[in-house]
């Protein structure tokens, strides 16, 4: 068939006009005969963005009956959304469009005229000899499912659920225990302003169970899931019937399975029993919501505790955020309960990065309650031994001590991840998208991580995470629109692939299946975002990158390199 | 009627901008007004972010060229929010939109007409370590990369003197003087405030020399002076020489005591600093002042170790009573260490940490938005509950460092929060 391109040289006023000569480009454009059948136009114009420059792209594509178009011009972050939009405007598929930046690349940074001619000349001939090797690619609209799988019945889970439910998704809220709730509903106050936490917390749990678009699954863990962003399908299985598999559609994923403690009894420093004295903040925070009251094990009232921070913290590698407050928390709750009660803190750096932190740390510090900063702690039962910061070494012995474990992601989360088919972090938490600016995401569409599930962090904080998630699932799914998923994908060539499997092990994404009967390594389109990797992983170069394949590449690059 | 179909966001920062594009997804009219020329925030005057050390710009680029291109986002510069009449549903908001003199639709970004410009200023964008004309862009990138006029000082606008050497430069006639202030009325059904924060004013406290010696600078200065494109181009000079740090104090939690609470970033921000000087400097001597290092985040005590593992950084912490002094070019960091004894460093440099403080415009935002501040002065939620984006007044809703300090990936969460807050506000007026 007759190929029939279209060059058009952007002067873009004077930036591009002034500095190279674009009578030249059109010249040896016009000239080029590399390929059969060919036919070029080649024009320049004043200011291609405009409005007039846009009509005139429109016409001249339809008038020509261009089949394909490259356009020399600015840097494609400044317009290339603008001759996409041209060409979808026209008959001609925007992916038989090329926009080289003759700008920003030439004309803006090369002094000598000749020279810049010279590099615009080689880059819109590359672009030429690549718009040919183009396809015409169709981008298809899907449909979506608008409904969510909420994993982890904790507060991160519940206030998700509620979020999603009440802007009319149904929700399918699965718990591994047979409780609503989590740690949270063991508070009596929650930070940071000590507000009474009981009656909020449990009148979420009631209006997630009394929610009519929540399905609340308690027993209940995930077994499996295929497919993508607003076409999930996953496999629930009850843990006390193994029978019991329900599966659901749904088109994405909220996981906010919670967090672990940090085994302090297993930390060489810390030695006790069951029968010490030694307790964790959590263990004194249920007994608080249990019976109101902070006992010993025979039942008195301590008149002296030592409050322990950052145990297991170099052993985790992080800083768990949320102790230094809630142990200052507790510490005013020994206080409030008898104002005599010795309360020493041991620490090691204060970390309170919210705003009303430290006002609550001065007022508790002006109760009475001694911090002490040291450089080593360690226990032996009740008895403690510790350096200052000054070199000076110290040993008292306490009613009762309080240990602040870090935060350590939940058991089984490496499972959970790998049915997800998304990415740990390093620390053993969830990896998020990216860690500033997509950070309630994951790689894998769809699929969103909030709560301690994905780090350290407090109430408020899981608060705003789960609602974070809903947010986007919210503005990603809207019932009865469709999705246009990328295009731009990678695709397997059948008969080079050698099943080696090499590709699997480097998609982020989870976008390769293996195809048993044939052998052969398939992308999944819909969940393929295009990165490239398993192209430059393959051994065999048997898949390609629709739209960055090499026969595409190396036409750019023969008039790059001469 | 309610005007459920149109918002307002006040500030284009990354919390304002990341709402705005989730807003307009949902098919909601957004107007994003920000009172400066550029949108961005302060997020684009880093050169590289912790944790990850990615260059700033290119991060947030993208989010800038996505709201800028989008057709439910429309942008308002230069504009600030005057009235906020009505309530939830049937906000009635009175924006100055002041003149650009440069227009959005013509203007290609060239840059032709800075040069011919006769007036030098002092850059407040560039933390007056740089110059601009009266016609300028803040800094190279900004984005929209469209200049605007200073009007009270440029010599045509302020009547001093007769020139059109701007106009004259402009290759596409996209230079208007003849262009005025526009009073504008919109009606939205909510609106987000995402004014963002400032830094603790360090001059208050003599006894760090910032202001009269040099060499001190606070760390959003040091930012800018690393900064690829900032006005020496990256090269780490000393103020008003040419001299290289050899030797450099950086001091945390300035202002701490004074604001009353701890900013949660800073110290991510002195370790950073810590390795661009490393970086750039190589041999470079270090000392870090401190009292607690909060690093919260599961990814920020590796980043720390590591800085402290490149750097060779000396760590001291439990100081009182620091005070900085210069002789002959050198500063002297003096200061009570943990045992109590005197002690002191000599360095060429020192980099404050200002705790990150309320924007300075908060309180008259707040008079107007009807709500209102903590007792620090940032904007408040409403109280009680477990309110994490509401504020008092119904369909008004806060994200990013407006409502407290907060990281880059707090702002961007309370911002996709809010989100939900308002669509779910709006959706329940409709139904």
């Amino acid at each position: 068939m007759k190929k029939k391109v279209g060059i058009y040289i952007c002067q873009c006023g004077p930036n591009i006009a002034d500095n190279v000569d674009i009578d030249k480009i059109i010249e040896s454009v016009s000239a080029f005969n590399d390929a059969d059948d060919l036919e070029i136009v080649a024009k320049p114009y004043g200011l291609l963005c405009s409005g007039e420059g846009k009509d005139y792209l429109k016409q001249e594509i339809e008038e020509n009956g261009l089949t394909h178009l490259v356009i020399g011009a600015c840097s494609p972050r400044d317009h290339n959304n603008t001759f996409i939009g041209v060409c979808k405007e026209t008959s001609l598929n925007p992916y038989l469009y090329k926009l080289i930046n003759i700008r920003e690349h030439c004309a803006w940074i090369i002094h000598d005229k000749d020279k810049a001619t010279e590099k615009a000349i080689q880059y819109i001939r590359g672009g030429l000899r690549r718009v040919l090797y183009q396809s015409e690619l169709f981008e298809n609209k899907l449909d979506t499912n608008p409904d969510v799988l909420v994993i982890g019945g904790g507060i991160a889970g519940i206030e998700a659920a509620l979020s999603l439910a009440d802007a009319d998704r149904q929700v399918f809220l699965i718990e591994k225990t047979d409780r609503l709730g989590g740690k949270a509903a063991t508070f009596k106050t929650v930070l940071p302003k000590q507000q009474d936490a009981v009656e909020a917390i449990q009148l979420k749990i009631q209006t997630v169970q009394d929610h009519p678009h929540i399905q609340v699954m308690l027993n209940t863990r995930l077994d499996r899931i295929i497919g993508f962003l607003g076409n999930f399908e996953a496999e629930v299985r009850s843990i006390d019937d193994a029978e019991k598999m329900t599966e659901l559609k749904i088109g994405a994923m909220v996981v906010a399975s919670g967090f672990s403690l940090y085994d302090a009894s297993t930390h060489p420093d810390f030695i006790f029993s069951g029968d010490d004295e030694v307790y964790t903040a959590l263990q004194i925070e249920q007994m608080i919501a249990e019976k109101n009251q902070v006992t010993t094990r025979s039942g008195k009232a301590p008149k002296s505790v030592a409050m322990i921070h950052c145990v297991g913290r170099e052993e985790v590698g992080y800083c768990s955020q949320i102790c230094c407050n809630a142990m200052i928390k507790l510490a005013a709750r020994f206080k409030t309960q008898s104002p005599d009660t010795t309360v020493k803190v041991f620490f090691r750096d204060l970390c309170l990065p919210h705003q009303d932190d430290q006002a609550f740390y001065n007022e508790i510090k002006a109760q009475g309650v001694e911090f002490v900063r040291v450089n080593r702690i360690a226990t032996e039962g009740s008895q403690i031994k510790f350096t200052t910061m000054d070199e000076n070494e110290g040993s008292e012995l306490f009613d009762m001590v309080v240990l602040a474990p870090a935060m350590i992601p939940a058991d089984g989360t490496p499972d959970l991840a790998t049915k997800l088919g998304i990415s740990l972090h390093e620390t053993g938490f969830f990896q998020e998208a990216h860690q500033a600016i997509n950070p309630v995401a994951t790689a894998t569409d769809g699929i969103f991580i909030v709560g301690t599930a994905h780090g350290p962090r407090g109430i408020q904080a899981t608060l705003l995470q789960a609602q974070a998630a809903a947010s986007k699932i919210r503005v990603q799914l809207i019932p009865g629109e469709q999705i246009v998923p990328e295009v731009r994908v990678s695709e397997t060539l059948e008969a080079f692939c050698m099943g080696c499997k090499t590709c699997l092990e480097v998609c982020h994404y989870g976008a390769i299946v293996f195809d048993e009967d044939k052998g052969i390594s398939v992308v999944k389109e819909a969940v393929c975002r295009g990165c490239g990797n398993c192209v430059g992983s393959c051994p065999s170069g048997a898949i390609q990158l629709k739209h960055f394949t090499n026969p595409q590449l190396y036409q750019e690059m023969i008039e790059a390199v001469q | 009627m309610s005007f459920s179909n149109q918002v307002l966001v006040i500030g284009a920062g990354i919390a304002g901008m990341e709402a705005s594009l989730m807003l307009a997804k949902s098919g909601k009219k957004v107007f994003l007004v920000e009172k400066l020329s550029l949108i961005g925030g302060n997020v684009i005057k880093n050169e590289e972010s912790f944790p990850n050390l990615e260059c700033s710009t290119c991060m947030v680029a993208p989010i800038q060229q996505a709201v800028l291109q989008d057709p439910n986002i429309e942008t308002m510069t230069l504009s600030t929010v005057e009235k906020i009449d009505g309530d939830v549903g049937h906000f009635e908001v009175s924006v100055l939109k002041k003149a650009r003199y440069a227009s959005m639709t013509d203007c290609i970004g060239c840059g032709m007409c800075y040069e011919p410009c006769p007036v030098s200023l002092s850059n407040e964008w560039e933390e007056n370590l740089g110059e601009k004309k009266a016609i300028y862009v803040p800094t190279a990138g900004s984005l929209p990369n469209v200049p605007a006029i200073e009007a009270e000082h440029c010599l045509q606008l302020s009547g001093k003197k007769e020139c059109n050497a701007c106009v004259e430069a402009c290759m596409f006639g996209a230079i208007d003087l003849s262009e005025t202030d526009e009073q504008m009325q919109l009606e939205v059904g909510a609106i987000l405030l995402a004014t963002g924060s400032d830094l603790f004013d360090v001059s208050q406290l003599t006894q760090f020399g910032y202001g009269k010696y040099p060499s001190v600078y606070t760390s959003i200065e040091f930012e800018r002076l690393f900064a690829s494109n900032g006005p020496t181009l990256g090269e780490i000079k000393i103020r008003n020489s040419d001299r290289q740090p050899k030797a450099v104090a950086m001091i945390h939690c300035v202002g701490r005591e004074e604001q009353g609470y701890c900013s949660g970033v800073c110290c991510m921000v002195s370790l950073k600093h810590a390795h661009f000087l490393k970086h750039k400097l190589g041999d470079v001597k270090l000392f870090n002042l401190y009292t607690d290092f909060c690093v919260p985040d599961k990814t920020h005590q590796k980043f720390q170790k590591n800085i402290i593992e490149e750097t060779q950084s000396i760590f001291h912490t439990s100081m009182k009573d620091i005070k900085v002094t210069e002789a002959d070019s050198v500063l002297n960091v003096a200061y009570i260490d943990a045992k109590g004894k005197e002690a002191s460093l000599n360095v060429d440099m020192v980099i404050l940490a200002p705790a990150i403080i309320p924007g300075k415009d908060t309180e008259v935002l707040s008079r107007i938005a009807g709500i209102e501040t903590t007792e620090i002065g940032f904007l408040g939620l409403k109280s009680g509950g477990l309110s994490t984006v509401e504020t008092a007044r119904e369909g008004v809703f806060l994200a990013g460092c407006a409502e407290g300090p907060k990281d880059v990936q707090s702002s961007v969460t309370q911002a996709e929060s809010a989100v939900g807050g308002m669509l779910a506000r709006l959706s329940s007026l409709t139904s």
